[in-house]
């Protein structure tokens, strides 16, 4: 019992990770039909946005994680306005600019502060674990799980209950007909851009005290996580959550009985066979065309 | 009327549905070789879709489609297109970012492989057939012209010029003339007089004026179903295709 | 209809670039600039490799370097087993695994004797593996976005496949220590003038075979496909086979450049079926110009130049790449067809505009349609 309870809990840990990276994919992919191939280093600058508030400041993460989403959303605000909306027509463009603007965020912040792994503290308050039916877990990653549901949820509310939810699924759904009834699709795209940006910089901060950072760190989430959204399908934020429970759980499955590397070729195969026979997800109904 | 064994193109109770939407239903078509149909019909009665059955553009739900007595629903959109099926879309659809030249020496593909095309070249073939091509729809001072930069009406007539240059027995017309000034489409008319016989045509059209210049036979769609077939003064006076049409502003402004 | 002499000053310019790379060993006599300027060619050739299956079909291939690596490891098995017995253990093994405690020469080296076989299977295993996937990807319709995603995540199973198969392939160290590459007698030195003419001469064929297959029918229709796809099969084209010739035949010509690198570097990595690399050729090949093979090489040796120039330095290089990431974003903003598309253009212009002649009589006629990329109704 106790190592099942203990299985499902990390299985549940590597899945609110997973979840919070590709949310903000799916979210910025499902909207804008643009594959961020940058949202690795979104998630990387998130991390060293901690790593940095936190030995220059004395921050606390807990404190930090206000002004990180800010700063990386601010980035992919920057981002967006800068490159991403000149390329909506162009979407193989899109993958190849975003890439390039990964590249440059990592070399940037190897010059700036250096390659070698850097450490972020937990906050103390957290550094303890609790006990759930009998198996002793990490109060962090129950933090991270809690967090990543809420954020979840909010997304979700925003998404089907606001007005610029509403905004967001006409454009999801048909850009030039939405725009044509007055939404102005280039600042929703914005916001869509810089909120993704920013979850995916919370991400970067939660994760900083589990692993080390580094310059390169991204590059594995943004596999992982577009994954996720593959397997989720495109549109859908409820697809996003049952594909992130499932992998992480996967994941934690596989990396405890097998191999990291065949893992790894695993999932990257199966990527490559979902897209070919289920380019929708497993899902959603429909395709975006 | 003619035997059955003449028709080159049979619909039989040609249904396709789009997520429950009956977009054609149970429709059946004849069409005689070396004939010029008009298929005519409201917005929205799947007179495209119909189109698109034949060449392979959306496949069938329900039915049958025979071209020269073969089934060809089944085929992949190449092989119905190699079968002897031309299609020229409602939006012109020709290759942008390619001269004239080069887009009609796409269009001539009677030799559709790979290898076989690899050790051909523009200077060496189809030169003649292509300027004589080029003539026919007043595209011959345009040859090295980029294809994006033609006028709509222009751009038109090349995709015209792009299916003579693939010769199908059977060319499917969507709206050939939309776009085009009233002396463009009076061309247009004798372009397809010339072609009758030679070619079968089916041509989907909104322009009445056009129609009456150069149809045999009409069809006449309504709701994704047949609603009724017969000369142009057959249908001019049927009281069912003028109910169809009412609301619509009649049948010259569908 | 007659078409203009352009064929024609192309093929005089190509040949000209050629026969100056070819000259480069009689003004320069530096065996260790010959080495690095061989592998600069290499590059070259792998930018021609993409710029025909990317500039004229449209298929972005994010994994180009899986068969440039697997090229690479082909050549480096062959001359592997040449180096029998210095480099190797008891029974003819090659000494990694021998530390890895095999005591068999797995079945699928055991062909690799030959060199012939080597060379061979340095283009066919890329071209099969190529179109293997290219059907798997092109008769299931998958385009664009999606098909580069596949690619990459393709190129990357590959690489963890050898990276963890350590006891067959060498692992990370990839296979080092081999024989030089000799036929009939004749050893081509990696220092030497001579390997430096086996690849600007390789280089030259590949740059005219790709110009060939560009300048026919085939090659027009894989532009039509690039421009739509969807009306090409209207023709009577089969699509999906088209796409897996090019595909194949650029893989080709990578497993080929995959196996001269070896020659030159002497070695074999799974870094050369690394994302850095296929990234790399991305950006040659977008900077120099992708709808110019001429172009995607001669991108590919200024960028690779540059590089080995600044190499030096350690912080220099570092801030090169970022240099270089910068550029590519810019040249995919601003120059989608690259440096090349960019001297095209300026060309172009003077051409046009003889002195007194009235300019402006390129401008585009009345109204060019709007949009005519897809194909109208339900999709």
């Amino acid at each position: 019992m106790e190592i099942f309870v203990s299985q499902i809990m990390t299985g549940l840990s590597i899945a609110s990770i997973l979840m919070l990276v590709a949310l903000g994919l799916a979210i910025i992919y499902g909207v804008t039909g643009v594959i961020n191939l940058a949202h690795g280093e979104f998630v990387m600058l998130g991390a060293y946005a901690a790593w940095f508030l936190q030995t220059q400041f004395g921050l606390s993460l807990l404190v930090s994680l206000v002004p990180i989403f800010i700063l990386v959303a601010l980035f992919g605000w920057l981002i967006e306005a800068l490159v991403i909306r000149h390329l909506y027509e162009r979407p193989l463009d899109t993958i190849l600019a975003t890439w390039g603007i990964g590249v440059m965020a990592q070399q940037a912040v190897r010059l700036i502060a250096g390659g070698e792994l850097r450490y972020v503290e937990m906050p103390p308050a957290l550094a303890t674990s609790v006990t759930i039916f009998g198996a002793s877990e990490s109060a962090y990653r129950l933090f991270i799980l809690f967090l990543a549901l809420a954020l979840f949820a909010l997304t979700w509310c925003i998404y089907r209950y606001t007005h610029f939810g509403l905004k967001l699924r006409a454009i999801a759904q048909n850009r030039s007909i939405a725009s044509s009834f007055g939404i102005n699709s280039g600042r929703i795209y914005r916001f869509t851009f810089a909120y993704g940006a920013g979850i995916a910089g919370l991400a970067g901060a939660l994760v900083s005290p589990l692993k080390s950072v580094s310059p390169e760190m991204g590059t594995t989430y943004v596999v992982d996580a577009f994954m996720v959204v593959v397997l989720g399908g495109v549109q859908s934020l409820m697809g996003t959550l049952a594909s992130s429970g499932i992998l992480g759980e996967l994941t934690g499955y596989i990396a405890f009985y097998s191999n990291d590397t065949i893992a790894k070729a695993l999932v990257l195969l199966a990527i490559v066979v979902l897209i070919r026979f289920r380019p929708q997800g497993l899902f959603a109904g429909r395709v975006r065309t | 009327m003619s035997p059955v064994t003449e028709d080159q193109l049979i619909m039989d109770r040609a249904s396709v549905s789009f997520s429950g939407f009956l977009a054609v239903s149970e429709l059946t078509l004849r069409v005689r070789k070396g004939e010029l149909r008009c298929l005519i019909g409201p917005n929205g009665a799947g007179k495209t879709t119909a189109l698109d059955l034949v060449c392979g553009k959306t496949r069938l739900t329900a039915g049958e489609i025979r071209f020269e007595g073969r089934p060809i629903h089944h085929l992949s959109e190449h092989r119905i297109a190699r079968a002897g099926i031309g299609r020229k879309f409602q939006v012109p659809s020709v290759f942008r970012e390619l001269s004239v030249w080069d887009n009609l020496h796409i269009g001539h593909s009677q030799q559709p492989g790979v290898l076989a095309n690899l050790i051909r070249f523009r200077r060496n073939i189809d030169a003649e057939d292509i300027s004589r091509l080029a003539e026919l729809v007043g595209l011959q001072a345009d040859l090295k012209t980029q294809a994006a930069h033609l006028s709509h009406g222009q751009t038109q007539w090349l995709e015209i010029a792009l299916i003579l240059a693939q010769d199908p027995a059977l060319i499917l017309m969507d709206e050939p003339t939309a776009g085009m000034t009233a002396q463009e489409t009076k061309k247009t008319a004798q372009l397809f007089d010339r072609l009758r016989g030679r070619h079968t045509l089916v041509v989907v059209e909104h322009d009445m004026g056009f129609v009456r210049d150069i149809a045999e036979t009409i069809t006449v769609m309504h709701q994704g179903k047949l609603l009724a077939e017969g000369t142009i003064a057959q249908i001019e006076t049927n009281q069912q295709v003028r109910d169809a049409y009412l609301g619509s502003g009649g049948i010259g402004h569908a | 209809m007659k078409v203009p002499g352009k064929t024609t000053s192309q093929i005089a310019i190509y040949a000209a670039v050629c026969i100056a790379i070819l000259l480069v060993p009689l003004v320069l006599d530096d065996a260790f600039l010959l080495n690095k300027y061989a592998r600069y060619l290499v590059f070259g050739m792998l930018a021609v490799s993409l710029s025909l299956s990317w500039g004229y079909a449209g298929i972005l291939n994010l994994g180009q370097a899986m068969t440039f690596g697997l090229g690479s490891y082909c050549m480096a098995m062959a001359l592997k087993l040449k180096t029998i017995p210095v480099h190797t253990g008891s029974d003819g093994l090659p000494d990694f695994m021998v530390w890895n405690n095999v005591t068999e020469l797995p079945w699928f080296w055991i062909p690799f004797h030959s060199l012939a076989f080597g060379v061979a299977a340095g283009i066919l295993v890329p071209v099969a593996l190529a179109a293997l996937l290219g059907w798997f990807v092109f008769k299931g319709r998958v385009t664009g976005v999606y098909a580069a995603i596949i690619t990459l995540a393709a190129m990357v199973v590959v690489q963890l496949l050898i990276i963890d198969q350590q006891r067959f392939t060498g692992g990370f160290n990839g296979i080092t220590d081999l024989a030089q590459f000799e036929v009939a007698g004749f050893a081509f030195d990696a220092y030497g003038s001579s390997s430096y003419y086996l690849v600007a001469g390789c280089l030259a064929v590949t740059l005219f075979l790709a110009l060939f297959i560009t300048k026919s029918k085939t090659g027009l229709i894989l532009q039509a496909i690039r421009d739509q796809e969807d009306r090409v099969r209207f023709f009577g084209y089969d699509v999906a086979l088209y796409k897996i010739f090019v595909f194949s035949v650029s893989a080709g010509i990578a497993g080929l450049a995959g196996m001269l690198y070896t020659i030159v570097m002497e070695f074999a990595s799974p870094t050369f079926l690394g994302v850095p690399l296929s990234l790399s050729v991305v950006i040659w090949v977008a900077v120099g110009g992708r709808q110019s093979l001429l172009g995607a090489m001669l991108g590919a040796l200024v960028v690779t130049g540059v590089q080995g120039a600044l190499s030096e330095s350690e912080t220099f290089l570092e801030t090169w790449t970022l240099v270089m990431g910068l550029l590519f974003v810019l040249v995919v903003l601003f120059l989608p067809k690259g440096l090349a598309g960019a001297f095209e253009k300026i060309a172009a212009r003077f051409e046009r505009t003889p002195p007194g002649a009235v300019a402006e009589s390129t401008a585009p006629r009345s109204e060019p349609i709007k949009s005519g990329r897809e194909i109208e109704g339900v999709s």
